[in-house]
């Protein structure tokens, strides 16, 4: 079985020779090179735009403003546009950063000193420049079509259930604007021959982003493929198109030639979404055994002036635990920044860190163990449609970490653990996350040399979906994962599920397990059909897939190679097709992924900087595909949310809304030198109720619960309890 | 103007530089070596680092004029033909390859690590590596990586 081993990635091998082309590496003869102008003001318009001396600048090939564009043809739905305004379509300006010109050049220097020729007579307006400037006008959006939860839930009556309730917490919670901040910045390289559109984009999905393109082009969608083999780094920030995905084969048909956007750093700040700030109240009535009577959990992020995207911090909320009454609601308030995007993990990674720290806080004022509280208050089924789990180890989880973290030693009484002028804490929380399948296709093709090819369009953001996918294809045949390549990023290619949403393992896997199914039939078919094949009138429920061939179940004697059988058959390839539909609403089976973390947290009486030195996590993710790969994955993803809860912040000038720390410099994420030991557990049991390959994502549930485990910790160091992210040393003081 | 320099072993003039243009651009748009990766192009990323005489910079803040009689080596320099070198191979067996984005920059620098400390301690390489950033891997899998190819380098000589 390739399942389940911890293997090395298929294409590590690239990776570290240089050899792995990422988008920015493909070579396109003739291509010219586009800079995007963003605006310098956060609101107001553009008066007047002098394009005249950038013009003239050398190798400048065009200069595209509001005022000299090709129409679109229509605007594309939202939300995977990231923008429901289309960019440079009028003179208006909603953030700081917004492209207002595109200038293009023969190379990307050039383009960028005429881009510094260019003079904006802005007209300003005052903006909105934070979400506390706007919380007063918070509102709940008009129903988003595409949207995925809704906007408000209730069950019971939460505000009279929290009355009665003897035990009591009402808190105030707030977590920073962050950045995906991949080490890839978004690329786009675009031509056109004819009507035809060929666009290499750094993009989670390519089947999801094409008809995009198309639609805003007027053009079929098969006269656009879409490229994208390897992404740098996404998080979430390349599962929308953003206007630059636009402006490329704008450009690319003002000038006739290929056109190449790279953004810079900077705009992978503005121009690429965030995960927007947000403020959340928790309030939670309990008995005074601790079970929970009620729970009411309200958020409101910033949004836009174009769009009213959610940060859905509440949306999970309803599902946790069994609590009899409660309301959820999420709403926004408009602000001039940009967009925000999904970024690892939407909504429920903000709204974990105000439940898990509001839980802790009643947890404390009950006199009562953390983990107990949990344990007390479990859904055994969806608390919401009242089905069964397809799988819930949870509880698994919590022994399991606690007793390899040694949460039996705290002593519950905050500030009792010292060691030197180290105040020393420990904290746990837990996470949980919907689980989010969507129709995938793939082919696995059987050759004549023995060997076998994938074929969908799935896009390797360094997940591992290559590496898994081929285990699963090698499983499926009998084959080892040697012997299986993979064709995919693009979108001539059957549709994969995107990279994003955590769907990769459960939905793409599936369909290539029904594809590798399917060509093994064929195989057998073939076989069982032919005089020549020693199988030649077996049952074809009794031929199995062996070392690359085929031999009778009982008798593992008698059989042959696939190479043997279809050369004999002069056939090049059997193709086998998967299709992959999952249930939908109506399935048997309510499915999420869930999670547990305890964190051991050292802090200096002096200099109190928080430092992680201990952190051990639990999943329950259905079966593990790669152990290698999965455990890489989930650390990685916890020390994402260590950034989040010690340091990450995108900052708005209190005046102006801009970003003031739209740099790798400013805006710190964790480095090497910041990291203590994490310790991943994966409770494993293979889910068939969720999908035939019995696997849910791991990718987004890994960061879930991660800074409330923080705080709690730090609480315990403490005594003290910050509710607002990052928990920076002056929040110490 | 023209430049010539050494790249990975091999003698490369290339004609038409722009004076503004970095090592960086000359490397992956005129040279033909795109392993080395454009992240920010202002020295915040590491994403960049090659050996220029056989000292780790960012060719990104590099000037193409000061690279002139030099000798660069790249990612795509490391191996030895099909013979990943020792960092190469640990990098892929402790599983510290994401993305990859990050990676062509932190093999350079950890490459040089070992080669000036044979066996560094967890700090030295800690601090050797940090300003090398990675977003996908939380750092734990380089550190072992690179004690790894310490210890099988040490123990091959
Ligand atoms: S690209 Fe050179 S340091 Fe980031
Ligand atoms: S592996 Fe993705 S940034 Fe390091």
């Amino acid at each position: 079985m390739a399942i389940g081993k911890a293997i090395s990635r298929v294409e590590a091998g690239d990776k570290v020779t240089g050899a792995a082309r990422y988008t920015e590496d493909v070579r396109v003869a003739e291509t010219a090179h586009a800079v995007l102008l963003g605006s310098a003001i956060s609101a107001g318009r553009v008066r007047g735009i002098d394009t005249r001396r950038a013009e003239r600048a050398p190798g400048v090939l065009a200069v595209i403003t509001h005022l000299n564009r090709p129409d679109f043809a229509a605007v594309p739905p939202t939300p995977y546009t990231a923008e429901g305004r289309m960019p440079l379509v009028d003179d208006r300006i909603h953030y700081a950063g917004q492209y207002i010109a595109v200038v293009v050049a023969e190379t990307r220097e050039q383009a960028e000193h005429a881009a510094t020729l260019v003079v904006v007579d802005y007209h300003r307006t005052s903006p909105v420049p934070t979400l506390d400037a706007a919380l007063s006008q918070a509102y709940i959006p008009r129903e988003n079509g595409l949207a995925r939860v809704p906007s408000e839930y209730r069950r019971g009556n939460a505000e009279a259930a929290l009355a009665a309730a003897p035990v009591r917490v009402e808190e105030e919670y707030r977590t920073a604007a962050l950045s995906h901040a991949p080490i890839e910045p978004s690329s786009t390289l675009a031509y056109w021959e004819g009507d035809r559109l060929t666009i290499y984009d750094s993009t989670q999905s390519v089947h999801m982003h094409r008809p995009l393109v198309a639609i805003a082009f007027g053009v079929p969608e098969d006269r656009v493929r879409m490229y994208c083999s390897l992404v740098g780094g996404g998080f979430g920030n390349k599962s929308y198109s953003w206007p630059h995905v636009f402006l490329a084969p704008m450009a690319a048909r003002v000038v006739r030639r290929p056109v190449r956007v790279t953004i810079s750093r900077k705009q992978v700040f503005t121009g690429t979404g965030h995960m927007a700030a947000t403020v959340q109240t928790v309030r939670l009535g309990a008995d005074q055994d601790g079970r929970l009577r009620a729970l009411i959990h309200d958020s409101v992020n910033q949004t836009s002036f174009i769009d009213d995207r959610q940060e859905t911090a509440s949306a999970i909320t309803p599902y946790v635990y069994a609590v009899p009454d409660l309301y959820a609601r999420i709403r926004v308030t408009k602000v001039n920044t940009g967009t925000g995007g999904a970024m690892r993990t939407p909504g429920d990674s903000a709204g974990a860190f105000a439940l898990e720290s509001a839980l802790d806080e009643l947890a404390h004022r009950l006199g009562m163990d953390p983990l107990e509280l949990r344990r007390r208050n479990h859904a055994d089924v969806d608390p919401v449609s009242g089905r069964p789990w397809s799988g819930k180890q949870l509880l698994a989880c919590y022994d399991q970490a606690a007793e390899r973290f040694g949460w039996d030693r705290r002593n519950p009484e905050p500030g009792s653990a010292r060691d030197g002028d180290d105040l020393i804490g420990y904290g746990m929380a837990g996470g949980q996350r919907t689980e989010h399948q969507r129709p995938a296709q793939a082919t696995v093709d059987l050759t004549d040399d023995g060997t076998a090819v994938i074929r969908s369009s799935m896009v390797e953001i360094g997940g591992g979906g290559l590496t898994t996918l081929s285990q699963i294809a090698a499983d499926g045949l009998g084959l080892p994962t040697a012997a299986v390549t993979f064709q995919h990023g693009d979108s001539a290619l059957p549709a994969a599920a995107p990279t994003f949403g955590s769907m990769t393992s459960g939905s793409t896997g599936s369909a290539v397990k029904l594809a590798a199914a399917d060509a093994l039939r064929a195989a057998i078919d073939l076989a069982v059909g032919d005089r020549r094949s020693p199988l030649h009138g077996a049952d074809p429920d009794d031929v199995v897939a062996h070392e690359g061939g085929l031999r009778l179940r009982d008798r593992p004697g008698d059989g042959e190679s696939y190479r043997a059988l279809l050369r004999r058959n002069r056939i090049n390839t059997l193709r086998g097709d998967g299709d992959f539909q999952p249930e939908g609403e109506d399935a048997e089976h309510a499915m999420a992924t869930f999670g547990v973390h305890f964190t051991e947290v050292r802090i200096n009486r002096y200099l109190p900087r928080v430092r992680v030195v201990r952190h051990v996590a639990a999943f329950s993710i259905g079966r593990v595909l790669n152990a290698k790969t999965a455990r890489n994955q989930a650390q990685g993803g916890i020390i994402m949310r260590l950034g989040a809860a010690l340091m990450e912040n995108q900052r708005p000038d209190p005046v102006s809304g801009r970003f003031i720390s739209p740099a790798l410099t400013d805006y710190h994420v964790p480095v090497n030198a910041d990291i203590g030991e994490i310790d991943v557990i994966f409770v494993e049991e293979p889910d068939t109720n969720a999908n035939p390959l019995g696997a849910r994502g791991l990718g987004e549930i890994c960061a879930v619960g991660i800074c409330a485990s923080v705080a709690n910790a730090v609480h315990h160091a403490t005594g003290k309890r910050v509710r607002s992210l990052p928990i920076t040393p002056d929040k110490l003081l | 103007m023209r430049l010539n320099f050494t790249v990975n072993g091999r003698a490369e003039t290339v004609d038409d530089v722009w004076e503004g243009e970095s090592l960086l651009y000359v490397l992956r748009e005129r040279a033909g070596l795109p392993g080395s990766k454009n992240a920010c192009e202002q020295g915040e990323c590491g994403s960049c680092t090659v050996y220029l005489d056989g000292v780790p910079v960012c060719a990104c803040l590099v000037a193409a004029g000061q690279a002139e009689g030099r000798e660069v080596r790249t990612v795509e320099g490391l191996a030895d033909g099909d013979r990943l070198d020792p960092i190469q191979q640990a990098f892929v067996d402790a599983g510290a390859v994401q993305c990859g984005f990050c990676t062509p920059g932190l093999l350079v620098q950890a490459h040089d690590l070992i080669e000036r400390v044979p066996r560094p301690s967890d700090p030295e390489i800690r601090e050797a590596l940090a300003g090398n950033l990675c977003r996908c891997t939380g750092y734990e899998k380089i550190l072992d990586a690179v004690r790894l190819a310490a210890e099988r380098k040490a123990g091959a000589r």
